[in-house]
């Protein structure tokens, strides 16, 4: 015996959608019940009906809108198709920039040894040209530049003396850095050339160097760390020579150091 | 690319069964061509999802519920406060009618009572009865559970039969689905 035929069998009869054996039961169950039957003929009559009333709809005209719709839409042009990849490549490039940018405001601020040198040949450039004014304080005040330098710098001063090599102080003053002042103490031989040494105060992470040199427009840089402050000693002078000076100033410096303070 | 497109002549002949499943759900022939174009343009943006070789025709059925339930749910949504119930628009249930004088007054009262029926037990009506839908397709298109398509075309089919004020003489109790 068969399942009872439900509503859901009839419709699924009407609409033809019966698997076949199940459409055998309620054939079977239409050709006894009349009742049943008839309302199964409703059903398809009622099916019929509605197609008969729906499918005029079919025939009427496609409004022109319509079809538009359908057609294919305009290929996007390739600046639409890629405009999210370039604006993820945009996006990266903005970041790039930022963080490059970023880096040298970091650098500026904190300094390396190679912006440092950069900044001193500068400096050197724009002091040592300068014929009536080129320090603050001139030579003859050379303690109180050396006290006026320890206070601002926070850390001890000391000129070393170059005299033994030609070069003779001629005074010195503070250059404004980015973040911390730089001190700057002048030297002149007898042919006007002039050298100049600056330091300030390092980063607690930086470490020492040993002597580097660069050339900056001309200048020649020799430049290193020591424990507390970067030093640069700067001129127009071939690098030998300027080496053998950075040697008797690092010595004279260190030495210094060494001694208790006074 | 051919997977990145519709088949535009099919797309084309889909658009008469568009327009009619359109107004079947809107009860308004301005707005239902709106929904066939609003449906059109979503199927092209949708392209991708559908899959070539299946059935054009049950996709779009599938993006056009789709859009008339997303629409509906707005204007709902924006209406709130004005009284306007979109499944009650009957216009299209005469509409249909007066063009056609040799429509016996039988199918002009079927159309009517296809009207009056809520907009869920429409759309399968006319999917089943008329479309030849498979139920599973059905199903899928409304993303309902087959049960719900089958107690819902059940419902419509009483419905009209009792619209049809023809009584059910002689007719067996038959048992429902429990749903």
């Amino acid at each position: 015996m068969s399942a009872p035929i439900t509503d859901d069998d009839l419709s699924a009869w009407a609409d033809g959608q019966l698997p076949p054996e199940r459409r055998a039961a309620v054939e079977a169950a239409l050709g006894a019940d009349a009742g049943l039957a008839q309302h199964a003929q409703e059903l398809l009559a009622q099916n019929a009906a509605l197609r008969e009333a729906l499918d005029p709809w079919l025939a009427e005209p496609i409004p022109a809108r319509l079809l538009a719709a359908a057609a294919p839409p305009p290929r996007p042009s390739p600046w639409i198709t890629w405009r999210p990849y370039l604006a993820v490549a945009a996006t990266l490039a903005l970041g790039l920039a930022i963080g490059w940018y970023g880096r040298e405001l970091t650098l500026e601020r904190t300094g390396t040894p190679t912006t440092f040198a950069r900044a001193a040949a500068f400096t050197h450039v724009l002091y040592a040209a300068d014929q009536r004014r080129p320090v603050e304080v001139w030579a003859n005040e050379e303690k109180g530049l050396v006290t006026w330098l320890t206070r601002r710098m926070g850390v001890q001063a000391h000129a070393p003396d170059l005299n033994a090599l030609g070069f003779a102080l001629v005074g010195g003053r503070l250059v404004a850095g980015h973040e911390r002042p730089t001190a700057l103490l002048m030297y002149e031989n007898t042919d006007k050339q002039r050298l100049t040494l600056q330091w300030r105060r390092n980063d607690p992470s930086v470490e020492e160097t040993a002597f580097r040199y660069a050339v900056e427009n001309g200048v020649g840089v020799f430049y290193w760390i020591d424990h507390d402050c970067s030093y640069a000693l700067s001129g127009r002078v071939d690098k030998t020579q300027l080496l053998a000076i950075s040697r008797v100033v690092y010595g004279q410096l260190a030495a210094a150091d060494a001694q208790p303070p006074k | 690319m051919p997977d990145d497109a519709l088949p535009h002549p099919d797309l084309v002949a889909a658009i008469p069964r568009l327009r009619r499943y359109a107004r079947v759900l809107s009860g308004d022939a301005t707005r239902a061509d709106d929904l066939v174009q609003d449906t059109l343009a979503r199927a092209w943006e949708k392209r991708r999802l559908w899959q070539a070789g299946t059935d054009l025709r049950a996709w779009l059925f599938t993006v056009m519920h789709n859009v008339f339930v997303n629409q509906r749910a707005l204007a709902r949504r924006d209406a709130r406060n004005v009284s306007i119930d979109a499944d009650d628009a009957s216009e299209v249930w005469q509409i249909a009618v007066r063009p056609n004088q040799q429509l016996r007054v039988e199918l002009a009262e079927v159309l009517a009572s296809v009207g009056r029926l809520p907009v869920e037990q429409r759309e399968v009506l006319l999917l089943a009865a008329v479309e030849e839908l498979k139920y599973e397709e059905i199903a899928a298109a409304l993303d309902v559970p087959i049960g719900t398509v089958m107690s819902r075309l059940s419902r419509a089919r009483g419905k009209l039969r009792q619209m049809h004020a023809e009584p059910a003489v002689g007719l067996k109790v038959v048992r429902t689905r429990p749903s």
